[in-house]
């Protein structure tokens, strides 16, 4: 009996290393040390549909830096994330905003992600205890509870991830009271260098069936290397123009 | 005519006696009043301060905008329901509203608030914003990036009229919006949150710069009769598309309403408590006294008055005392109402702790007096309460009284 036990917690073990496996391979694929990408970004609402477009560039999960190309109206935003800090430069009124921690939850320009979103500030391996809930043979199911005192707000994330290339196909996000919030879908998937990448990104709010956003990267590179400058206040202005 | 004579002749005999009867009974009267007085005028003065600092008396929103409160569920036709609440029988004024959220920007800090457009004419008729300016000017329907701020959010921005103040928002059209503000007006409506987190622009600029022509979030009205407002609502609704809301503030401030009503009940029952203790001291009086005259009465039965007679002289005596007891503790407690309506008691603090901050715990209007509600119909209807009470005071001792035989009576010690 002892050994039968044993035997169990082993099996256990290796199942909860496994899980945490997947979502290493996943941020891998989804994440780079250096990264820059053109993105497209349309908003569709019951109201209409609106198309930006931006340029970004990471430096792991810990900074990044976006710039809005278009619209013309929003041409010159930039966003600068360190750590747990983001800042905005609005050119036409010719300022440097702090967006408080607090706001980091609220929808970034219209669309249905946050701004958490954009900065990354979460880590699915740093900030989650994945569980592997089921698998078939083409893919894993992953439960994601947040550790005690990480930095997001989800109560839970249910993501499905594709065996052959542990790239997500879709992931629904929970709120602290259980309830489904929004689902990410993941599809167009291309090789960049090592990595699988999905290049187009769907978010559904599940309260909202009309809404969606849809994130088109038309261009990626994680090969070459970023200005540290890219980092730092005085690029918000510097490469606004 | 005669139970009438002998009534009042015995009043003026025992003139100690009266006074007493008199003085608890008058003084019984107008504490009642008062007090009555001083529970409907403050609640009174909580819920129209609650109403009219912004909410308004009735608010006509998109039907989803409680569950969903995102730009898809506006008003899309404001001028078009604007008219149709304007024309509305019994309706007086109305204002077309734009609340949204916005990101405040000084030189010193960013701060989350509520960024709101108003029409400033017709807004001055639907709440006290106007009212409640402390510094510089309220809006005019010409201003372009002018802002009226709270107190409490421009101290937090560190902001001085003249000053400027930027704010980041999205569009109704889901675009960007940013633009430099500068501080027209500073107001204080005294609800400190509101206060702490609101700030307005002139709906004409701010439909420019947001995209949001002819699209409000709020059209409020207020009607010419607060007392038939359910009615209006009714006729509101029923003239309205039903994918839009039409509330009232007793909808609006349900649980606020509902506190105040419980809290009123609460202050009745004290009052109660209060009045059962006044009633058997009257009582007991009125049984000694009562008690004190069965000789007498024996004496009067014992030539011919019968215990109807009896029983007669002694109401009208309880009758006249509490006749005149009730006026004049009506009257001093009426004229008390009355003066105290028009300049409220001033209450500052409660112990050591500040008015403001107490209601600041609450998030209710600070208000910092206590009015009374002069109301006529009430006043008459605790005279008469207190005038019945007078009456039964008597009926029990008169029923034991009428039990004696005159020579029962007669030998009484």
């Amino acid at each position: 009996m002892k050994t039968v036990s044993l035997l169990l917690l082993f099996c256990l073990s290796l199942w909860a290393i496994s899980a945490q496996e997947i979502v290493e391979k996943v941020e891998h694929n989804l994440q780079s040390e250096n990264g820059y990408s053109k993105i497209t970004m349309s908003v569709t609402t019951s109201r209409g549909e609106r198309t930006m477009k931006m340029e970004s560039w990471n430096r792991g999960n810990e900074k990044s830096f976006i710039r809005i190309l278009y619209p013309k109206s929003d041409m010159g935003i930039t966003f600068l994330k360190i750590d747990t800090t983001m800042w905005q430069y609005v050119p036409k009124i010719e300022k440097t905003i702090k967006i408080p921690a607090s706001m980091m939850m609220q929808n970034w320009m219209g669309s249905d992600f946050t701004n958490d979103d954009m900065a990354k500030e979460s880590s699915i391996v740093d900030d989650y205890i994945p569980t592997l809930s089921s698998e078939d043979s083409t893919k894993y199911t992953l439960t994601l509870i947040p550790k005690q005192d990480a930095p997001v707000v989800w109560g839970k994330i249910v993501m499905e991830v594709q065996k052959e290339n542990y790239v997500p196909l879709r992931a629904i996000y929970y709120d602290e009271d259980a309830k489904e919030q929004r689902t990410l879908y993941y599809s167009e998937i291309k090789v960049i260098g090592s990595r699988y990448l999905p290049t187009v990104m769907t978010l559904i709010p599940s309260q909202k069936e009309k809404n969606k956003t849809v994130v088109t990267m038309d261009e990626v590179d994680f090969e070459s290397r970023i200005d540290d400058a890219m980092f730092t206040k005085n690029a918000l202005i510097r490469f606004s123009r | 005519m005669i139970i009438l004579k002998m009534a009042l002749r015995e009043l003026t005999t025992h003139k100690k006696r009266s006074i007493i009867t008199f003085l608890l009974s008058a003084f019984s009267t107008a504490l009642l009043i008062f007090v009555a007085a001083i529970s409907e005028g403050t609640h009174t003065q909580l819920i129209q301060s609650s109403v009219e600092t912004y909410p308004g008396y009735i608010q006509v929103r998109d039907a989803k905008f409680e569950d969903d409160p995102s730009f898809e569920n506006l008003i899309f036709n404001e001028s078009e329901v604007k008219d149709k609440v304007t024309k509305t029988t019994g309706i007086k004024a109305v204002s077309s509203r734009f609340e949204t959220f916005a990101l405040y920007s000084s030189d010193k800090l960013t701060v989350g608030g509520m960024f709101c457009a108003i029409e400033p004419e017709s807004e001055a008729k639907v709440s006290r914003l106007k009212n409640a300016l402390v510094e510089g000017e309220y809006l005019s329907s010409s201003d372009t990036n002018a802002l009226y701020i709270g107190n409490e959010l421009a101290k937090r921005l560190d902001l001085k009229i003249g000053d400027s103040v930027s704010f980041i928002s999205t569009a109704a059209d889901y675009s960007f919006a940013a633009d430099n503000l500068i501080v027209k007006g500073i107001f204080r409506t005294k609800l400190y949150e509101f206060d702490n987190s609101s700030a307005f622009v002139n709906k004409a600029y701010f439909d420019v710069l947001m995209h949001s022509s002819d699209i409000a979030t709020h059209i409020i009205a207020t009607p010419e009769d607060i007392s038939k407002i359910d009615t209006v609502s009714e006729t509101l609704k029923q003239n309205l598309s039903n994918t839009l809301e039409v509330r009232n503030y007793k909808q609006i401030l349900e649980d606020f309403i509902v506190a105040m009503e419980i809290d009123g009940i609460f202050s009745y029952i004290t009052l109660g408590i209060f009045f059962i203790v006044i009633f058997f001291v009257i009582a007991i009086f009125a049984f000694l006294s009562v008690y004190g005259r069965v000789r007498q009465i024996g004496v009067l039965r014992a030539i011919g008055t019968t215990p109807s007679q009896v029983m007669g002289m002694l109401l009208f005596e309880a009758l006249l005392l509490g006749l005149l007891s009730v006026s004049v503790g009506g009257v001093a407690s009426g004229y008390a109402t009355h003066y105290y309506e028009k300049n409220p008691i001033e209450l500052t603090s409660i112990g050591d702790m500040e008015m403001e901050d107490y209601y600041k715990q609450y998030n209710m209007v600070a208000e910092t007096t206590l009015p009374t509600q002069f109301d006529l119909a009430s006043i008459f209807t605790q005279m008469f309460i207190m005038l019945l009470l007078n009456l039964l005071t008597v009926l029990y001792p008169i029923a034991m009284i009428n039990r004696f035989t005159p020579i029962e009576a007669i030998r009484y010690v």
